[in-house]
């Protein structure tokens, strides 16, 4: 396979389009005497376009985690940078700019629906009247409506997802950071929150989420970074990387069962109904399980492809 | 009792004087050693992680982003992070601690004696200590395991992900939970001054039996009437005599700290009605002003202290006695200023505390007789003496009235009969150009000793309202409460709770015994530092002999308690003195909480609420939350 997205340098291309920008960024957790604990991402090289939706997949304990919360300024690299809108990660200002849905709903417990948007309005230095009109309106989107005087301890797991997506909008953000958005949601949550994702898409938001749910990355994502052992292993847009280049598919119509033996024959002279000839995809699942089985056979290399 | 700090002013206290360096030198000494300590360890530990260059820049980045943080602080977000912290007060039954509280004040019956004879000021002190207790203890709970849960429960990466700045997480903090802690010392407040004066309330009935009507012989040689007198009965564990007048109006006398207003009326049967009022006088606010204090010898020469009679506590100095009009004894002279008619209008009220030190026993049912008068600082010129019985420990009150009595010099002396000189004397003719007036006190009897320190003595400038005296003492109980909060805050920036719990606490006992940890490292205390005193310890050494080892080990063991003193000399300096806090004694004692002690005490706490603050800001903005 070609490669078809190798990471571009920003500098040359539209800045401003660069929405989140790696250079080298490499983590390594230590304990409380510096001693090195794991290699959590090893110089790690992304760029995420205004506009897409970004994936960033892996095992678990691939980094994925690590690389957002690098980008949040949670964790302070310990070689290389992250950029956001070109500004550094520890820079407090990007967060007015920016929604994070942590991999659990990390909220107050204590507080409803309706307590908690108006809490994280008020860390937006939000006025009243900005909040009065907002709240509401988020809390409908993620169908909180009826229990939003409920307190969040209250919540199951998919309301907690929901309030936490309301929280992650408050600010009408440009970027939004989804650390596994589907994960404890069923199948018309899961489907209510891709279309959602889709919609803040094409309200021109840019998303970075890490999920598991492969399928869904499949659907939803523009383009995907696959992470093994915190090295990039795979990175593109999402048809071109499950399209297999060097082979050809072929169906056919209108052939008789006693011909199948006829068939390769047929094909192999060319001649016969062609009704397409193109190249097989694989599923994304497929394509992940094929990354991780060649980064454990040759461990290092960046994925070659079939 | 008195109080035996003196307060300085505010500025005395602020600026530098004969007595030390002052507040305001020593916090810009303390300031900048923090400061550049700071920078040196954080240049120090980024130097290691990131190489020497490097670090420099990212200590500066770490100061600017510092500096722009501070002027970018939303009071929205500050608000919002203190309504947080309130919230989750609530939600950790805060109002708990309420009701313990309350449960302790009707139980207390147990712990308050009541036969004490000073129970106003058991009582005071009981409710004082009781709410300091409950509430640094709940601001040190609230304050230390708020941040390290939201860390561990990762609550925390949804707030800091928001443009909230960690000056803002901080501030909020501490304005959220001295907020609870405000309103429970406001309910605790009136509680507990209910709780005091419903305690201390009682009645007495007077015990007719008792009654006799006082007569004195008049003019006529025919006796008159000029009152009754009588006991009360007994209530509360005690009972009081009384005297009234021909029209039926008076007191009880001083007992257990308090007396009642009795009214005498006849009935409609002829018989005597009394009605005994409320106790009074038991719940004061005494404005007082000190004056300075000393010794003049038999030979007449001023010295600072008086004669040591081996007390080990050697607050007081001691005057040697001797009989009326001799010269062979010693006097105590307090010299006191800014004293004006307008101030003084009634005379001067002068109120005293002396103790008795006896050489023999003698009548040891009689009480020791002292002397009193006043003199011009710089004129011979003085009143007569007044004698006085000493009653050990026990407050005498004298007003010196307007118009006095002179007390002949030698000149009028030579001149001949005492009789025809007139000695009428005016007060304020003691008093010199500065408005000041010497109150000398002697000892009247041979080889007896009174003991007297400068606060013994004060003129009672005004009367205070106790009840606010009272709120006064809450609202330096406040300022505790808010240094503790802060210093729980910092320190939940960057240990985890049950630590920083820990940290807290010791920061309040060395806060607590500041004072005596700093005159430990000063030498004040024999018997050298922590390696030495053990050395003596083992070897079984007086603390009073140099300590016998080779010159060298000697010098060296010197040495290490030297620099370990001086270290913990520096840790004292970055500690609030919570005893300069401490106010119960006064509330207590009725003596008005001084105002100046109150700004000094406000100063100080904003000193530190921005000191510890910074150094939280510090703390928080340099950690990895997420690791
Ligand atoms: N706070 C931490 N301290 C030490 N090691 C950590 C810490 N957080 C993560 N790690 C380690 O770093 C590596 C990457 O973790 P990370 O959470 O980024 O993985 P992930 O890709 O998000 O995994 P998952 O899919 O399970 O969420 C793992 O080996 C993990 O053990
Ligand atoms: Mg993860």
């Amino acid at each position: 396979m070609e490669t078809v997205a190798e990471p571009q340098k920003s500098s040359h291309v539209d800045d401003t389009d660069v929405v989140i920008e790696t250079r080298n960024l490499s983590k390594v957790y230590r304990d409380f005497w510096g001693r090195q604990k794991v290699r959590a991402l090893k110089a790690l090289d992304l760029e995420v376009r205004r506009g897409e939706i970004f994936g960033l997949l892996g095992p678990n304990g691939s980094g994925k985690s690590t690389t957002i919360k690098l980008l949040l300024g949670l964790l302070f690299p310990s070689s290389g940078q992250a950029l956001l809108f070109g500004k550094e990660a520890s820079d407090v200002a990007k967060n007015e700019r920016i929604g994070y849905l942590p991999e659990e709903s990390y909220l107050y417990k204590f507080l409803n629906a309706e307590e908690t948007l108006d809490f994280y309005g008020r860390l937006f230095d939000m006025p009243a009247a900005v909040r009065n009109e907002r709240i509401p309106k988020l809390i409908e989107e993620v169908g909180l409506t009826r229990s939003k005087r409920r307190q969040l301890k209250e919540y199951s797991k998919g309301m907690t997802r929901r309030i936490g997506l309301a929280q992650a909008l408050i600010n009408e953000p440009e970027l939004i950071l989804l650390d596994e958005p589907t994960t404890g949601l069923d199948p018309n949550g899961i489907r209510w929150m891709k279309d959602k994702i889709l919609r803040l898409r094409d309200e021109g938001k840019t998303i970075l989420m890490c999920s598991h749910q492969l399928a869904d990355v499949q659907d939803i994502c523009d383009r995907i970074a696959i992470l093994y052992q915190g090295e990039l292993k795979e990175l593109g847009r999402v048809d071109s990387l499950l399209t297999v280049q060097d082979i050809t598919q072929v169906r056919a119509r209108g052939l008789g069962a006693e011909a199948q033996e006829e068939i390769k024959e047929v094909i192999a002279r060319h001649q016969g109904e062609l009704v397409s000839i193109d190249n097989p995809t694989l599923t994304l699942e497929e394509l992940f399980l094929n990354v991780l089985q060649e980064s454990e056979e040759r461990p290092g290399m960046r994925h070659q492809g079939n | 009792m008195t109080i035996e700090e003196r307060v300085p002013t505010f500025f005395e206290w602020l600026l530098p004087s004969a007595d030390g360096i002052g507040a305001l030198v020593k916090l810009i000494i303390v300031a900048s050693a923090v400061t550049f300590l700071g920078l040196f360890v954080s240049y120090l530990i980024a130097a290691v992680r990131h190489g020497p260059i490097e670090a420099f820049y990212r200590v500066a980045k770490v100061l600017f982003t510092g500096v722009g943080d501070l002027f970018r602080t939303s009071p929205r977000r500050v608000l919002a992070m203190a309504r947080l912290a309130i919230q989750e007060s609530i939600r950790r039954w805060v109002i708990v601690v309420f009701a313990i509280f309350i449960v302790v004040l009707l139980f207390a019956g147990w712990f308050v004696d009541p036969e004490s004879t000073q129970p106003a000021r058991l009582y005071i002190n009981f409710v004082l200590t009781a709410t300091n207790f409950f509430i640094l203890v709940l601001a040190i709970v609230l304050s230390t395991f708020s941040l390290p849960s939201d860390i561990k429960n990762r609550t925390i990466y949804t707030v800091v992900t928001k443009p909230v700045r960690p000056s803002e997480i901080i501030l909020g903090r501490i304005a959220g939970f001295a907020a609870v802690c405000t309103v429970l010392l406001v309910m605790m407040c009136g509680v507990s001054y209910g709780f005091v004066v419903r305690g201390l309330d009682h009645r007495h009935n007077v015990d007719l039996e008792s009654e006799e009507a006082v007569y004195v012989k008049g003019a006529d040689g025919k006796p008159v009437l000029t009152g009754w007198q009588g006991e009360t009965t007994t209530n509360a564990h005690h009972k009081h005599t009384f005297f009234v007048d021909q029209d039926g109006h008076g007191y009880t006398n001083m007992n257990r700290g308090h007396r009642h207003r009795v009214e005498r009326t006849a009935g409609a049967d002829g018989n005597p009605v009394y009605s005994v009022g409320p106790p009074e006088d038991d719940l004061l606010a005494r404005i007082p002003i000190y004056g300075e204090l000393r010794f003049l010898e038999k030979d007449g020469s001023v010295k600072e202290r008086g004669i040591n009679v081996g007390d080990e506590w050697q607050y007081r100095s001691y005057i040697e006695g001797n009989a009326p009009g001799s010269v062979e004894r010693e006097e105590a002279v307090w010299v006191f200023e800014g004293v004006t008619k307008d101030r003084f209008p009634h005379g001067l009220p002068v109120e005293m505390t002396i103790g008795v030190f006896r050489t023999y026993k003698g009548n040891i049912e009689r009480q020791i007789l002292g002397e009193i008068w006043l003199k011009h600082p710089s004129k011979n010129l003085a009143s007569t003496k007044d004698l006085f019985e000493s009653k050990e420990f026990q407050t005498h009150a004298i007003t010196f009235s307007p118009t006095l009595e002179r007390e002949l010099t030698a000149a009028d002396l030579q001149r001949g009969s005492a009789r025809d000189t007139n000695r009428e004397l005016d007060l304020f003719d003691l008093v010199d150009d500065q408005g000041r007036i010497e109150v000398h006190v002697a000892c009247a009897e041979r080889s007896q000793y009174f003991g007297m320190a400068a606060n013994d003595m004060y003129l009672k400038a005004a009367e205070g309202q106790f009840w606010w005296n009272f709120c006064k003492g809450y609202i330096s109980m406040w300022f505790q409460m808010v240094l503790v909060t802060t210093f729980g805050v910092m320190f939940s920036t960057f240990l985890n709770a049950p630590v920083a719990l820990l940290a807290s606490l010791l920061t309040l006992v060395f806060g607590i015994f500041k004072k005596l940890i700093v005159q430990w490292t000063s030498g004040q205390i024999e018997g050298g530092g922590s390696i030495e005193s053990a050395v003596r310890i083992l070897r079984q050494d007086n603390v009073m002999v140099d300590l016998e080892m080779n010159a060298y080990a000697s010098r060296t063991v010197k040495g290490v308690d030297w620099v370990v003193q001086k270290l913990i000399q520096g840790i004292t300096e970055l500690v609030p003195s919570y005893a300069e806090f401490s106010v119960s004694d006064y509330v207590a004692l009725g003596f008005d909480i001084n105002f100046h002690l109150q700004l000094i005490q406000g100063l100080t706490t904003i000193v530190f609420v921005v000191a510890v603050s910074t150094v939280g800001y510090f703390f928080l903005k340099t950690r990895e939350l997420a690791a």
